[in-house]
């Protein structure tokens, strides 16, 4: 990315003031964020770890130990795709839990997972004989190196350091219903797993990112999202745990801190019980969550609701006449299964209800491994076409084909990250 | 007074009160009551209600979690009573797993839960189970279904080799195979020949019943 600040600017500029030209990926995201509009609607880079490592064919026991084979693998199939601002994920969820020496198994096809079969708090003494976070357990290294390398790697504003949200973080380490059982009938314990978890695994953590020169880090908590949780529980637990984490990361070491990203997500599965006011709840707790105010959505079954119901609550709660910027995910099992066309008409159908005053960002909630890279690239297409301000009277006039794309290893050869990845791909 | 301990015992289960759950079956079969109608007309009758409040969007997981965790706490309270007695005749036999590479538990548990109050007989092949277990379970127990589970999209993949595998030793045609799992969906469950997929735990069950 070029000079962020001035990335910034320019989008401002175009947003608010001089609608002229043609924006950068990253001034466009910041226009639309922040000003009316950009020239297109912008596509954010999704959660893309396992689907980066299954385009670019490197093994996971290397993928996920090494960060910057990570970190070039996802560059490379980010850049692969073109989408507008760069993202950097990985298994967020395990750095603390790992480095406190909870069972994990390895696997050769994917991210490592948590053995909550064998579960690192088992009872309440747990709690005392576990400690605190010793950065050099685990694979904490590797995660300050992710964050150090993205931020290195031109990331800009969107470098950030991650962790696992403390909610996240006690389901992991008791089991999810030992968790929900503690914050439903043992609100002490509750209140105890809460303070372990902020204060003994994760702050130690981000202090280690800190020291790195992290400026920011997100905290990912999908366990929160509902119907795990409902909206009122995340606004009695998540939100004052994210607010304490942010005050103490300030204060101690000059990080903003944003935990419960993915808390009150509306993430219920069945269109039979898509309920508004449901979601209308879930939407208001999220906004107390994030760094700036807009409707977010992430993982949920978006690909059935009713549009017309985000857009009515992003106008609602807007300010000076503009309504809230909107975060709209496509499902990431929508963009595996679906056909380029149903892809293409969803596009469509979001743009037309949601884009034509402006401030619509596109996204996909965790791209799974084996989504074909046609649907990605035919996604990333049509938004880019469709999206073109001013927005088309009549979008159904627009046809968009199945997009014809190079190879990922065809495109790799001469890019920065070839090396490091076909070096990966080698059997040592 | 049989109805008011039915009724407190179903409302127990529903409310997630595991402590008054257990305490009711033991006052109801130490009044007596037969052991099955106290699981029918009260656990099961509760646990049921909580579903019908999940469905309505009355209840949440959290209160699913509350209700499954008192019908698990009436249930072994139940358990060796009927053992011992009248029994409760099984209709379907279920072998359930998640795959291999997969340690993810919760989704698997719930759905036992539901199928076991259905009446299900359930095998729990636990989790991260290879191919070969299920194949050999498959033969072994004969099932009238195979349940097959997983948490990531990447273990998900496991579910078609284990399908493919089941055709080639001829143990599919007897055998309804159900997957589910949040990566899953219908479209999946498609393309793997799976016969149904169950989106969460009370549709598995309603599922289960149907197949």
């Amino acid at each position: 990315m070029a000079n962020p600040m001035l990335e910034i600017i320019r989008g401002l500029i175009y947003g608010n003031v001089l609608p002229i030209g043609r924006l950068s990926p990253s001034a466009r995201v910041f226009a639309t964020l922040m000003g009316k509009r950009g020239d297109i609607v912008p596509f954010l880079s999704p959660q893309i770890h396992d689907h980066a490592m299954t385009v670019a064919k490197v093994p996971a026991r290397k993928y996920y130990f090494d960060a910057g084979l990570l970190v070039d693998t996802q560059t490379a199939v980010e850049r692969w795709y073109g989408f507008d601002a760069p993202m950097i994920t990985t298994d967020n969820y395990n750095f603390e839990i790992e480095a406190l020496g909870a069972k994990m198994v390895y696997s050769d096809y994917g991210m490592p997972a948590v053995d909550t079969n064998q579960p690192l708090i088992k009872e309440r003494a747990d709690l005392d004989k576990l400690g605190e976070l010793d950065p050099s357990k685990g694979r904490i290294s590797v995660g300050v190196e992710i964050a150090r390398l993205s931020a290195k790697k031109g990331l800009g504003v969107f470098a950030n350091g991650l962790f696992c949200s403390p909610f996240s973080f006690i389901c992991l380490a008791t089991g999810y219903p030992k968790a929900v059982r503690a914050l439903r009938k043992d609100q002490a314990y509750a209140r105890e797993l809460f303070d372990f978890a902020e204060n003994k695994a994760i702050f130690p953590y981000l202090k280690a990112q800190a020291r790195a020169g992290v400026k920011q880090s997100i905290g990912a908590d999908a366990w929160a999202a509902f119907p795990n949780l409902t909206p009122e529980m995340v606004d009695e637990w998540v939100v004052p745990s994210a607010l304490r984490l942010k005050e103490r990361g300030k204060k101690e070491l000059k990080m903003n801190v944003m935990a419960g990203t993915a808390a009150a997500d509306y993430c219920e599965e069945d269109p039979a019980k898509f309920n508004k006011e449901i979601m209308f709840k879930c939407w208001a707790v999220t906004r107390k969550l994030l760094p700036m105010d807009m409707t977010m959505t992430i993982m949920g079954r978006t690909q059935d609701w009713n549009m017309e119901w985000v857009q009515e609550f992003a106008v609602k709660n807007g300010k000076w006449g503009r309504k809230l910027p909107i975060y709209a995910s496509l499902n990431g099992r929508f963009v595996r299964d679906s056909t380029p066309q149903q892809i293409v008409d969803k596009i469509r159908e979001w743009i037309n209800i949601m884009g034509r005053d402006g401030r619509l960002l596109f996204f996909i909630g965790n791209v799974p491994a084996d989504a074909p890279p046609v649907n990605v690239h035919t996604a990333l297409q049509a938004v880019h076409k469709l999206g073109h301000y001013p927005i088309s009277k009549d979008l159904s006039a627009i046809t968009i084909e199945p997009h014809k794309f190079t190879p990922f290893d065809e495109w790799l050869k001469g890019q920065p990250e070839a090396d490091t990845i076909f070096k990966a791909r080698e059997k040592k | 007074m049989s109805e008011d301990l039915y009724k407190a015992i179903s409302k127990a289960v529903m409310e997630g009160e595991d402590g008054e759950a257990t305490r009711r079956v033991n006052e109801a079969l130490k009044a007596g009551l037969p052991p099955i109608e106290v699981m029918h007309r009260g656990i099961v009758a509760g646990i049921s209600k909580a579903g019908e409040l999940w469905k309505a969007n009355e209840y949440f997981l959290p209160d699913v979690i509350m209700a499954a965790d008192a019908f698990k706490a009436a249930m072994a309270i139940i358990k060796p009573r009927l053992e011992e007695g009248e029994g409760v005749r099984k209709s379907k036999k279920v072998v359930m797993g998640v795959v291999q590479g997969d340690v993810h538990d919760l989704g698997k548990s719930l759905v036992i839960a539901m199928l076991t109050s259905a009446g299900f007989e359930v095998i729990d092949l636990g989790i991260d189970v290879p191919l070969q277990k299920f194949i050999d379970a498959a033969r072994e127990h004969q099932p009238h279904i195979l349940g097959l589970g997983a948490y990531m999209t990447t273990t998900m993949l496991e579910m078609k080799g284990i399908i493919a595998e089941l055709e080639k030793q001829g143990l599919r045609r007897k055998l309804k195979v159900m997957v589910g799992g949040v990566p899953t969906s219908q479209e999946f469950a498609d393309q793997v020949g799976a016969d149904a997929w169950g989106k969460d735990a009370l549709d598995a069950m309603q599922k289960a019943l149907r197949l």
